[in-house]
């Protein structure tokens, strides 16, 4: 993809509040149309990145590219057509009608206003005439969270940015967000970027997922991640033992308490203990859900190891052959060599710091 | 208790029979609030939001200033715009000594902290996501501040209240600056400490009720236009 292909362009960008660094992007390309998911533990910097995307802070260091050309909060180049949706949305103290048509108001965009108005309440499943007139203070949660949406959506919006869109909200409004965020998408051609924990619906709708952790980019969203602290072990290897005795086994770590990052691919799901590998990282786990990959037509399969999840690629064809189901036991393993690396503090990204 | 209850007789009847010396009080003290607070406003609420909205440096020390300022006894404040406003003072030439602006001057000093104060809490305390908000839906800088502003009108509304209550009610001000002197600088408040020096129990207390009357109907319009916006 080259720049200009690019709606965004990231380039050597930091950021951090006071000393405290929360974000820390090499380089990362996001395509024009495209829908791109991040996950990522609390304080990973996903809601960071998505600030920084929306133009409403502008990074400590480094440089944001919209369309090729540098960008910063209140620029003429994103102002109309870049948008936020923050994980706490804030309803202006006014009616619905006038919290939708703010943004209008701002674009001097004021033609067949009502209409426009319930047209977006409607996307969002919320009837205009029960809607428009209540102030803002009448809503329930998951009300005000699809009112802020469609304060969004009634812009057309080239970029849409989501930060937990269907967190603390009832399962009608996730459904309801979830078919307005895509028909944006579908409909004029903008922009997702979608921060959720919703593993599941990110990864049946996006084009591609990211995974934030410790406020680094670690790659695609089916990195596992497993904290330290680690142990050495008389064979050379280190280990992290888990309550049910099983070992994950590695490589020696930068520090005993780095973090391991195993990619999916790297993992195997078997049906028998494998006499032919060496007996190190074969963990027995439970499928808690299969979900099919938007891109790749692969299933991701979740398997708990404890109460840790490992996500795992597995073909359509194994998932068959297997008769992998939600509650079988499975086993799985990885080489410890496939291990790589992140530790606190450490800003080197993984695919540069091999086991 | 007799004295209480001719007061309320009194006030009624001052009031509706247009006593003159009454009125004079009353439109004193409504003219000379009005100065100072129009002012106090137009100079309290924006150093109030830039107190509150922006980090600077010194911002937690002239926030310590303004706060202690909150507590400037009247009678200090008078001594002080005495000292300027007399001939000897600085702004001796003015004039304005014995005079309802003069009064204005010192009641705008009373006032600002209080604004400023409630002002800066009242941004302090806005949603922090607002700012956020506002800019996602397409801001420049000059309609992020005044969005923002009409989000904390109600905090803005009770500021302004709160500082009208103290100028109302202040009386070392008027006396020292104003002289007290009939038909001309004499505020309700300097009214009711001229009659309760004569003994006039029953008239302090029914300009004290007019007084009330007249908070209480601001108070009342402030709430109406409260639930209005």
């Amino acid at each position: 993809m080259t720049v200009k292909d690019a709606v965004y362009q990231v380039n050597e960008v930091a950021h951090h509040y006071a000393v405290e660094p929360v974000l820390r992007v090499e380089a990362l390309a996001i395509p024009q149309a495209a829908i791109v998911g991040l996950i990522g533990p609390n304080g990973s910097g996903k809601s960071t990145l998505l600030r920084l995307l929306g133009f409403v802070e502008k990074p400590s260091r480094g440089e944001i590219l919209f369309k090729g050309r540098p960008a910063a909060p209140f620029s003429k180049a994103v102002r109309f057509k870049v948008t936020l949706l923050s994980q706490e949305p804030y309803l202006m103290r006014r009616s619905v009608l006038k919290n939708i048509a703010y943004g209008l108001g701002l674009r001097g965009s004021r033609d067949n206003l009502r209409l426009r108005v319930a047209e977006a309440l409607s996307w969002l499943g919320l009837p205009y005439e029960v809607f428009a007139d209540r102030q803002w203070s009448e809503l329930s949660g998951g009300e005000a969270q699809r009112v802020a949406l469609a304060a969004r959506l009634v812009l057309r919006p080239e970029v849409l940015l989501l930060d937990e869109p269907t967190a603390s909200v009832d399962a009608i409004s996730v459904e309801r967000i979830k078919a307005a965020a895509l028909k944006a998408r579908d409909e004029w051609g903008t922009t997702l970027l979608i921060a959720s924990h919703d593993w599941q619906w990110l990864y049946e709708v996006c084009d591609e997922v990211l995974q934030l952790f410790n406020g680094q980019l670690v790659g695609p969203g089916r990195m596992n991640i497993v904290l330290g602290p680690w142990q050495a072990r008389p064979d050379g290897y280190w280990q992290k033992v888990l309550a049910s005795g099983q070992e994950i086994v590695t490589t020696a770590p930068p520090v005993a308490d780095a973090v391991a990052v195993v990619d999916s691919d790297k993992i195997a799901v078997v049906d028998a203990i494998d006499s032919g590998r060496d007996g190190k990282n074969m963990l027995k786990g439970t499928i808690s859900r299969l979900v099919l990959e938007k891109g790749s037509r692969n299933i991701v399969a979740t398997i708990l190891v404890d109460t840790m999840p490992f996500a795992v690629m597995v073909p359509p064809k194994r998932v068959e052959s297997l008769n992998l189901c939600p509650g079988r036991e499975i086993d799985i393993y990885f080489s410890p060599n496939s291990v790589k690396w992140i530790h606190q503090g450490d800003n080197t990204h993984p695919n540069k710091s091999g086991s | 208790m007799d004295f209480i209850l001719t007061g309320f007789r009194m006030a009624i009847e001052l009031l509706l029979h247009g006593d003159a010396e009454t009125y004079s009080a009353i439109f004193a003290t409504v003219r000379v609030s009005s100065y100072s607070m129009t002012v106090s406003l137009l100079i309290g609420v924006p150093l109030g939001f830039v107190l509150g909205y922006l980090r600077f440096p010194g911002r937690k020390q002239v926030r310590v200033v303004v706060d202690t300022l909150l507590s400037l006894p009247t009678v200090f404040i008078g001594l002080v715009v005495y000292a300027f406003l007399s001939q000897r003072g600085p702004l001796g030439d003015w004039g304005l000594l014995f005079t309802l602006p003069g009064i204005a001057i010192g009641q705008t000093i009373l006032a600002l902290p209080v604004v400023m104060a409630l002002s800066a809490s009242a941004v302090e305390n806005m949603d922090r996501q607002l700012r956020v908000t506002l800019i996602s839906l397409g801001v420049n800088r000059r309609q992020l501040l005044l969005s923002s502003l009409w989000e904390v009108r109600h905090g803005i509304l009770a500021a302004a209240l709160t500082a009208y209550g103290r100028v109302m009610t202040e009386v070392g001000i008027s006396m020292m600056v104003g002289g007290n002197i009939k038909w001309h600088t004499r505020t309700m408040t300097t009214a009711i400490a001229l009659e309760t020096n004569k003994g006039l129990f029953a008239m302090g207390v029914a300009l004290g009720l007019v007084l009330l009357a007249i908070a209480f109907a601001v108070n009342l319009s402030v709430s109406f236009l409260r639930k209005r916006v």
